[in-house]
């Protein structure tokens, strides 16, 4: 039903594997962003940018060493990432914790739709539901209406 | 010479690599053809009937609230929809499932009052819980589904606190 998945169409540690990739990378870009964010709040404001950030740094940190028990070389950090819209406020910061954690959210529904392994979805709705609880307060701070949403991480109907 | 453009933190980038996979959910699959990989247990599709009666649940949960504390029914008007919204989608993904019983729909009376909403939010909290545990054992779009059904209802919870 999803591209990705094995030859056969079945979920095996590589549909997983490849899905897994793809969250490291999602997680290395939200630590990146996540300094950006945390520099336009100032010192005030900096604390929620520093928990989201130290909370994508464990979850790269999992993620990492799951792959490397199973002998697959980790997705890397880009050396630069351009930002989808300029960051001069606290609202813009907000704004891109909120861009940051929907594409974490998005990453890992694909997790859950291409794992084989139960104990890898049990990560990714852990990750999931902390990425939506952080972006529910990101939109409230970036004014956005509505904060929650129905179906995180997953295309609209 | 001009640097490289720097691969860019954009919607479609971080967003890419979910869309193909789970567009499909919107059409809701539980009885694909044998063999391939939506192919569905008789317990998988049990526990997903199971869930379908957990967000029945839910959606009655937000009514009886709303009725215990009117004012609280305008503010979670927005919530309610969205645990609406998460209804139908698992009833698209559960075409085939028999509509839950009364007694798995039941919620029991909602306090009146101040105590409305703290009621709300155990019943969300509940929820999100089944519905994450529930994830676990299934597979692909539909422990997809759960999954995010699960996040969008923490994501409630906080706003209920």
């Amino acid at each position: 039903m999803a591209d990705g998945s094995g030859a056969d169409g079945t979920l095996d540690e590589g549909t997983e594997n490849a899905a897994l990739q793809k969250a490291l990378a999602a997680e290395h870009a939200a630590i990146w962003g996540y300094g950006v964010v945390g520099a336009a709040l100032g010192a005030g404001g900096r604390a929620p940018a520093a928990t989201a950030e130290s909370a994508h740094r464990d979850v790269r940190d999992r993620v990492e060493a799951l792959l490397g028990d199973r002998k697959v070389e980790p997705a890397g950090a880009e050396g630069g990432y351009a930002l989808p819209f300029p960051v001069l406020s606290a609202v813009d910061a907000a704004a891109l914790a909120v861009v940051l954690e929907d594409g974490i959210a998005a990453a890992w529904v694909r997790v859950l739709d291409q794992a084989a392994e139960r104990s890898t979805r049990e990560l990714a709705v852990g990750v999931l539901g902390a990425a939506e609880v952080r972006a529910v307060a990101w939109r409230g701070a970036a004014g956005q209406n509505p904060v929650t949403k129905a179906l995180p991480g997953l295309p609209a109907a | 010479m001009a640097p490289l453009p720097a691969p860019g933190i954009t919607r479609r980038t971080l967003l890419a690599a979910s869309a193909a996979g789970v567009a499909l959910l919107v059409a809701g699959c539980t009885s694909s053809p044998p063999g391939g990989r939506e192919a569905v247990t008789n317990r998988q599709a049990d526990a997903l009937a199971a869930q379908l009666a957990v967000q029945e649940g839910l959606v009655a949960a937000y009514a009886a609230a709303s009725k215990a504390d009117p004012a609280l029914g305008t503010a979670v008007t927005e919530l309610a929809a969205q645990a609406a919204e998460q209804l139908d989608r698992l009833r698209k993904a559960a075409p085939n499932s028999t509509p839950a019983s009364a007694g798995a729909t039941s919620t029991g009376a909602a306090p009146a009052g101040a105590g409305a909403k703290a009621w709300l939010r155990a019943q969300v909290g509940d929820a999100a819980t089944s519905h994450a545990t529930a994830c676990l054992d299934q597979s692909g779009a539909r422990a997809a589904l759960l999954g995010s059904i699960a996040a969008g209802l923490r994501g409630q919870e906080g706003r209920l606190a």
